[in-house]
């Protein structure tokens, strides 16, 4: 990014920052003893001092970095904000505000006064400009600085619980049926010298006696440091909040465990990402000090170690790899380094006039060695990111086992294919839909025992999750021997809603319904007898963001099968290339039927709402060109690709088809793509950019 | 009379204390074991109302241990001993439904919060 915009977006959030600084101050005037508005003016001062430092604006850093340091000490109680505290954070605020305006116009805030400020904030015992501690709280502040434990603890407190789409579509469906929401921020007793896995034993738990949405830190995948997980929040959806409390409290070395109530919409908001702060409801708060843990207070230091705070963003900046990979990836490195010379050699005997043709061949010979080289350093690279599947599966023994205890449904679990490996960015992703699906299965599909003997079926019932290896793609099964769905009850339904279409639909296109948003809410699904609660949000999941795709067989009293394709990495795609408006683009192949050729006087339709046969099926064509507004050129035959997603075709016109071929992709910056039209871009061997085509963007606006 | 408990450590001086932790506070000392194997064997017989089991052990070791327990008792309450650095060990051991851990060395509070915690659940 050159330096003009990474200016503009600093200035841009920057300001925001410092107005919302001005906003939060204010309201702590009126509210002083709020730690929530401490929190909130800490963490406003972090994010200022942290970016203008990477900015270079060194006033503007050591002046947020002061007054950081000043609510650092009212956070951990050893300051209480009076008057003249406030003051002079104003002080420093307005500071603030006027160097920014300073910087905007092009200045680099260097020439303001800020020693008076400085001192003022110093004299609550901050560090003075000089750096050297002024009291007592400061040397406890510096002892915090070589990075203690609960210092770095204290900090994920205030990590936001940021929620994705699928998360979001998992809180209106709670909500739907009447749930609680639930935060509730669990303090590791300081004793313990494993905190995640005691961390990891509450969440466990409380996954049997309700629906976590969301951990921060995380669970699932590479756990980041093991202090951080002293205090840890998850956010759970329940119909029984007593229950939740005991689960979480009945863990030994809890120190303690606080639950708040929370409000849906508050989350549910687009951009609410610090919902979990605003959204807590009056009243609704029970705090509990664990009795195994008497006198554990508040982990009480503050953090001012800059690791301790990037860990504490939660960020996973390491990752564990199988030395063996690595040990494979060394050793055509070796490889490549002794090719490297041979070539050398043999521009040194052209050099010195030694036979071309003989010359040529060992050139060949190295260029296909090279050639093996790279493809094998690019899988051995790829394998690096590969991981058994099997730190999904191993928690479904218990949490099957859990959940069948509490239902009174004796349930088998089968596991199959646990080493699979998959792409590590896939996990975190990946966890929630498949424990969503298991969930259903016992909770809708496997009928209770008395049920399932009268059906002709065993006592126990039956659930398998296989993982294996397909092609380029990683297949899952969840299958269960319950109820199953009965498709004449979609149909069913599906007219009620008003689809008239459904009369004809085929038993497939019927079990598709059941992802479409908002069709299996409660009251369908308990018709349904079946299973099918949130599938709509699980194919969101595993579609939009997994670039996979999710199908759906069930049979009425056999069971129901949920079958997951996930592309084997997100990082390369097998992708169409093609040619619009000048410019190249790439299809993800996961995504193309086919290709065609589109005679013109076969379109119907007007324009932006055309159509024209495939197979024997009328599906929607657009074009590239009214995708960015300009019409389709006017010719008699067009070159298209078909789009498909499930049973859904579209015909894309484009300018060119030229090439499938292996592309990989790289995030695409937001500015470039305001409309969320790229899932990413690519570079091509000539240094030719190549946008590859977000279809979902496609669906959502034209099929 | 304190509920039954059986005791797997292939060390026998870890077994002993343990042992008399448990009985000064009332708890029956169903059986001992030295390895996975027989940890797995005196569960079948004794069937116990918790087992102490820790993780390194030779023949077969504690999570083995544990699957097999879990197989023959899938509500047993299994409570892993660990040392430090065996955190992904422990972890495993959660995700396959142990009631708690503890960590080496331990106090003998400790392990008795654990097990009083694990038999009310």
């Amino acid at each position: 990014m050159d330096e003009s915009r990474l200016r503009h977006a600093f200035l841009e959030e920057a300001e925001e920052l410092s107005q919302k600084l001005g906003e939060s101050l204010m309201a702590l005037e009126s509210d002083r003893t709020s730690a929530h508005l401490v929190n909130e003016v800490f963490r406003l001062t972090h994010s200022l001092k942290s970016e203008s430092a990477l900015m270079g604006f060194a006033a503007l850093s050591e002046l947020a970095h002061r007054m950081e340091d000043v609510l650092g000490l009212a956070r951990n109680g050893s300051l209480s904000i009076e008057k003249p505290v406030i003051d002079s954070l104003f002080a420093g605020a307005d500071l603030i505000a006027e160097m920014m305006a300073a910087i905007a116009k092009g200045e680099s805030g260097a020439s303001f006064a800020t020693g008076e400020v400085l001192r003022g904030l110093s004299a609550f015992g901050g560090k003075d400009p000089g750096g050297t501690p002024t009291s007592g709280a400061v040397a406890q502040m510096q002892r915090g600085r070589a990075g203690t434990p609960a210092d770095a603890a204290d900090l994920v407190f205030d990590a936001p619980l940021t929620l994705g789409e699928f998360e979001k579509l998992q809180l209106a469906e709670a909500r739907d049926r009447g749930e609680a929401l639930l935060k509730i921020t669990v303090s590791v007793d300081e004793a313990e010298t494993m905190k995640f896995p005691r961390a990891y034993l509450v969440f466990s738990n409380l996954e049997a006696v309700s629906n976590v949405v969301k951990v921060v830190p995380a669970m699932e995948g590479e756990p980041v440091e093991d202090a951080l997980y002293g205090r840890t929040t998850l956010l759970l959806t329940s119909s029984n909040e007593d229950e939740v409390l005991r689960t979480a409290s009945g863990v030994d070395q809890i120190a303690h465990v606080m639950i708040e109530r929370c409000q849906f919409d508050a989350f549910l908001a687009s951009g609410a990402d610090r919902a979990g702060e605003t959204g807590i409801a009056g009243g609704g708060q029970s705090d509990i000090e664990a009795a195994s843990a008497p006198g554990t207070g508040e982990a009480a230091s503050a953090g001012q170690d800059e690791q301790g705070r990037r860990a504490g963003a939660v960020e996973k900046t390491t990752i564990r790899v199988d030395t063996r990979k690595l040990n494979d990836l060394w050793s055509l490195i070796a490889e490549l380094v002794l090719h490297k010379s041979q070539i050398a050699r043999l521009s040194e005997d052209i050099g010195h006039g030694k036979d071309v043709h003989s010359v040529r061949e060992e050139l060949v010979e190295s260029f296909d060695s090279l050639d093996k080289i790279s493809s094998g350093m690019q899988q051995a690279m790829m394998d690096t990111r590969m991981i058994p599947i099997s730190v999904i599966f191993s928690k479904f023994p218990r949490l099957v086992r859990d959940l069948s205890r509490k239902l009174g449904k004796p349930v088998e679990l089968v596991l199959a294919g646990e080493d699979t490996e998959i792409d590590r960015s896939v996990v975190e992703a990946l966890s929630d839909p498949l424990t969503h699906i298991i969930r259903n299965s016992l909770d809708h599909g496997i009928e209770f025992p008395e049920e399932r003997v009268r059906r002709g079926k065993s006592e126990k019932g039956r659930v398998s999750v296989t993982a294996r290896r397909q092609g380029g793609n990683i297949v899952i099964e969840l299958e269960d021997d319950g109820r199953g769905m009965d498709v004449e009850t979609i149909r069913r339904k599906a007219l009620d809603m008003g689809m008239n279409e459904a009369e004809t639909f085929t038993d497939g296109q019927l079990l598709d319904l059941v992802f479409l948003p908002g069709f299996s809410t409660k009251d369908v699904v308990t018709d349904l007898s079946g299973r099918g609660v949130g599938m709509d949000v699980v194919a969101t999941r595993v579609r939009s963001e997994l670039k996979g795709d999710v199908m759906l067989r069930t049979e009425n009293n056999r069971g129901t099968r949920v079958t997951l394709f996930l592309p084997l990495t997100l990082t390369i795609v097998n992708a169409l290339l093609i040619r619009g408006e000048s410019h190249l683009y790439a299809l993800p192949l996961t995504d193309v039927d086919s290709t065609a050729k589109l005679v013109s006087a076969e379109i119907r339709g007007e324009e932006g709402r055309e159509s024209a046969l495939w197979m024997d099926e009328e599906i929607p064509v657009f074009s590239l060109g009214a995708l960015f507004g300009n019409g389709r050129p006017k010719t008699d035959e067009y070159f298209a690709a078909v789009l498909r997603h499930g049973d859904r075709k579209a015909y894309l016109v484009v300018d060119e088809l030229i090439e499938e071929r292996e592309v990989v992709i790289k995030p695409v910056d937001d500015l470039l793509n305001s409309q969320k039209m790229f899932s990413g871009v690519s570079v091509l061997e000539n240094g030719k950019l190549v946008f590859i085509l977000d279809t979902s963007f496609l669906r959502r606006e034209h099929f | 009379m304190g509920a039954s408990i059986l005791i797997a450590d292939d060390l026998s001086f870890m077994r002993m204390i343990q042992k008399e932790i448990l009985t000064e506070r009332g708890y029956t000392v169903a059986g001992e074991a030295a390895d996975g194997l027989e940890a797995v064997e005196k569960f079948k017989t004794l069937r116990p109302d918790l087992v102490l089991l820790d993780i390194t052990m030779p023949n077969m070791n504690g999570l083995e241990a544990m699957r097999k327990i879990f197989t023959i008792d899938p509500g047993a309450k299994v409570i892993m001993c660990s040392a430090l650095g065996q955190q992904n060990l422990i972890v495993e051991a959660i995700k396959a439904g142990v009631k708690d851990f503890i960590v080496k060395p331990f106090k003998p509070e400790r392990i008795l919060s654990a097990i009083e915690k694990a038999l009310r659940a």
